[in-house]
């Protein structure tokens, strides 16, 4: 079954949508998902006093939501299969702590995209903002399985705490990326302007564009072609394409197994 | 407002009722021999009937708490209390104060004791006190790292400490000595710890025996309701365990001699748990939890609390700050830490006991393992909470303690097998009793805090605070038991209903009880010249700050102790 929202009109005050999950209302008729409360700010509102609703035939459990906006939050919050598919812009945590399924945002996302995401992809197509598969305020408990793909740029602070999984960002990203990563794997095609990998205790992160400067905590360990990176002892690892400055940390921890790929070509002021 | 509380079984271990089918009767606030006709009559067939819980050892209101609530967020949106009514309040291993409050409430408690306050913060913890509501509390006001008392101690000048300690607690509405890892937190301003009793702190060359031995002569010679409370030297570390009863052993000869209250020891080791591990690290780490029960059996002047680990995720904090530099710097989590100018210091790491650790998994056993041995007069449930792990859980404790069976599913199905092998909890059959559930939840901990005159017991003339659980005192189901321990069908707090079927019906705002001594005035003449001086010198607040004003509580609930002998 696939369900349609179709966002009436603006709306100023936030929702969250954690309750409307694929899986969830796949059984539901129009009426039953139209009555399901959600709250909005400090209220509580029905579903189909803020969209249109409608439903198609589909194999897969599928949601689809039109006219989005980046006041809807916590789409697709914790699913674990299905489809969600995002025609406009999105609010925080969208496929926060996701264990399987797809969800895909043909726009922006605003922060918290993949929060605490376990399993499943996430793919969205515009930027989105900081902490981008990361932990919440305070935790522990970053991105531990499944995939994340950024078209755009991201924001500050992704990937922190990650412990598995990989998230891919084609564009730029800011500040702080993998900070204390214990695991996984960051790919970014565009630039970084710095603190990369702070206290990283294990994991990843590859740079193919401009990085401009390394932490001082971290060992330039030479140049390495076509790298293949291994995370875990049993890991097959990941091929990766290219030449790269290759560095190990953060020595602000003990015994770290962080591992940075830096693309030469782009930059030559480092190792 | 008149009560008859009909047809439940009483347990009132204070009074040795065991079990007994009888009427209980309250007017004004107290339970009284018998009432008018006009009195409400409470049903309490087919419930158990105790006096209201009391916690001799919690950490709720003060700045390490705060810090602790400031520092996880994380802690704070993983529970939310809202109920309509009722002030929200957040916070799974430290709770806001509201929360604390109602659910102390919930579970029946109506006296808490926090166990660790700075003197010189003592109007933060006053502060959180008076928005903490539905309990009685009071404060332990840490000595063991006070650089006037070293100095006293070490010049051998017992009434002149004695004196400090009694204008401290005036000053500061403090409750009872608390000492924390003596002369260790003092090193650890030096970077440094202690590691054993007999090792001096850096400057002060005076060692954790001196330390603990001077202060509980200067209680005895005070009188205070409650003993010294300690916790020793060496928390955490394997191999402990001869720290802890060389502590226990250093004041045996060392008499009772409380002014107020019915205590007979004159040393109360809290959280023993942490200090009865054996081995020399944590591969080779096991339980000492028998040996430590047995001293305790065998000794008259010790009465211990358990620090149970209940296997959560949960924020450790103590006064002990060199061992939380130790705990932050084996886990990598985040840590806090303060140093309280003269008097003491602290730390804060949040943690998680994984029931599939090892370590943890033998730490939980070794809780079990101490309540399972030592005779139930004399043992104390208390998680240390939230450090073991949040008050909330000593309804699960109640139910691995009543319930063999529950005990083994955890100890075979969901902890590390290290629980099995490491400790003597899987071979004990010991299952306790409502009597004995009732002596280590309330009446324990009336007599050693001082409190039996008027707290702990359902004799005519005590304070009606009265918890009625809709359980049968053979219960031995793990289900019924936790779910009747957590929610109370009936709290009374001054005789009245504040709980009903678990819910807050009443919040009322209980006393804060403190313990002023008189002492003779040449003496504290002499003593203040000493401390002006202190003050003047190292203090960065004047004497005239220092003092907890009146207005710091909704009602206070004064100990009057007169100690004017001492000269
Ligand atoms: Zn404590």
């Amino acid at each position: 079954m696939e369900i349609i929202l179709t966002l009436k009109e603006d709306i100023t005050v936030p929702v969250e949508l954690d309750a409307l999950l694929p899986e969830k209302i796949d059984n539901m008729d129009v009426e039953e998902i139209k009555n399901i409360k959600i709250p909005q700010g400090r209220t509580t509102v029905k579903v189909g006093e803020l969209f249109d609703v409608e439903i198609r035939e589909s194999d897969t459990p599928k949601m689809t939501i039109k006219n989005s906006s980046i006041k809807l939050k916590r789409v697709g919050e914790g699913m674990t299969t299905g489809e969600i598919v995002i025609e406009g812009d999105v609010g925080m945590h969208v496929g926060a702590e996701m264990k399987g399924g797809r969800i895909v945002v043909n726009g922006n996302a605003d922060n918290w995209a993949g929060r605490g995401m376990k399993g499943g992809e996430l793919v969205i197509k515009g930027n989105a903002g900081n902490y981008v598969g990361s932990a919440y305020r305070g935790g522990y408990w970053g991105m531990s399985g499944g995939t994340i793909v950024i078209e755009g740029n991201a924001g500050h602070e992704i990937g922190e705490y990650m412990t598995g999984g990989k998230i891919h960002i084609k564009g730029n990203v800011g500040y702080f990326a993998g900070i204390h990563a214990k695991g996984g794997l960051i790919v970014i095609d565009g630039d970084v302007p710095g603190r990369l990998g702070a206290e990283m205790i294990k994991g990843a992160i590859v740079v193919n564009g401009k990085v401009s400067e390394i932490l001082p905590s971290f060992k330039y360990k030479g140049i390495v072609e076509n790298p293949v990176i291994k995370i875990k002892k049993k890991d097959e690892g990941t091929k990766i394409e290219g030449v790269y400055h290759m560095f190990a940390g953060d020595y602000v921890n003990n015994k770290p197994k962080g591992q940075l790929y830096i693309s030469v070509d782009r930059n030559p002021h480092l190792g | 407002m008149e009560y008859i509380i009909k047809n439940g079984i009483v347990f009132d271990p204070l009074n040795r009722i065991d079990g007994e089918k009888m009427d209980i009767c309250i007017k004004d606030g107290v339970i009284v021999e018998s009432v008018s006709k006009d009195a409400k009559e409470i049903d309490a067939s087919g419930c158990v009937v105790m006096p209201g819980g009391i916690d001799s050892h919690t950490h709720i209101a003060g700045p390490k708490v705060n810090t602790g609530r400031l520092m996880r967020p994380e802690d704070s949106y993983r529970d939310i209390y809202y109920k309509k009514g009722l002030k929200p309040g957040t916070g799974f291993s430290i709770p806001s104060t509201y929360k604390t409050g109602y659910q102390y409430c919930e579970m029946g408690y109506t006296t808490v004791i926090e166990a660790a306050m700075p003197p010189l913060k003592a109007k933060h913890v006053h502060d959180e006190f008076v928005d903490t509501p539905q309990i009685d509390k009071g404060a332990l006001t840490l000595f063991g790292n006070n650089w006037i008392v070293m100095k006293y101690l070490k010049e051998k000048e017992y009434e002149l400490c004695a004196a400090y300690v009694a204008w401290v607690l005036r000053n500061v509405k403090g409750f009872a000595i608390k000492i924390v890892n003596p002369a260790g937190t003092e090193a650890w301003g030096w970077g440094k710890n202690v590691h054993g009793l007999d090792d001096p702190a850096p400057y002060f060359g005076i060692t954790g025996r001196e330390i603990v031995r001077g202060l509980c002569k200067v209680n005895e010679m005070l009188g205070l309701p409650h003993s010294i409370h300690v916790h020793p030297n060496d928390l955490g570390h394997p191999g402990n365990w001869r720290t802890t009863i060389e502590t226990m052993g250093c004041v045996k000869n060392m008499e009772p001699k409380p002014k107020y209250g019915n205590r007979e020891t004159v040393y109360y080791n809290t959280h023993v748990q942490f200090h009865s591990y054996g081995g020399t690290s944590w591969k080779d780490f096991v339980s000492k939890g028998v040996e430590i029960a047995e001293y305790v059996n065998k000794v008259d002047h010790v009465m211990i609390d358990v620090g149970q680990i209940t296997l959560d995720e949960t924020t450790t904090m103590t006064a002990d700050g060199p061992m939380e530099y130790d705990l932050h710097m084996s886990t990598g989590n985040k840590w806090a830490n303060c140093d309280v100018e003269l008097e003491t210091g602290s730390g804060v790491v949040p943690f998680y006991y994984s029931p599939k650790g090892p370590v943890y998994s033998v730490q939980w056993a070794i809780g079990l393992e101490i309540f399972l041995n030592t005779d139930p007069s004399k043992v104390i449930l208390a998680t240390d909470h939230p450090n073991g792990g949040p008050f909330t859980r000593f309804p699960r404790i109640i139910a691995w303690l009543m319930s063999k069976k529950y005990r083994d599913y955890w100890l075979n199905e969901k902890v590390h097998k290290w629980a099995r092998t490491r400790s003597s909890v899987g071979d004990n059959d010991k299952e306790y009793t409502m009597y004995e559930i009732a002596q280590i939840t309330r009446a324990n901990q009336a007599k050693v805090l001082g409190l039996s005159p008027e707290r702990g017991h359902l004799g005519v003339g005590a304070i009606a605070d009265i918890a009625i659980y809709e359980i049968a005192p053979e219960e031995k189901d793990p289900k019924i038991i936790e779910r009747a321990f957590r929610y109370t069908k009936y709290t009374f707090k001054r005789g009245e209903i504040v709980v009903k079927d678990g819910n807050i019906v009443k919040e009322i705002f209980g006393d804060t009880i403190y313990v002023d001594v008189k002492i003779d005035e040449t003496l504290e003449k002499e003593m203040m010249k000493d401390l002006e001086e202190v003050f003047k010198k190292n203090y960065t607040v004047q004497i005239e700050n220092y003092k907890v004003s009146d207005h710091l509580a909704n009602s206070w609930k004064v100990i009057q102790i007169d100690s004017s002998e001492i000269t």
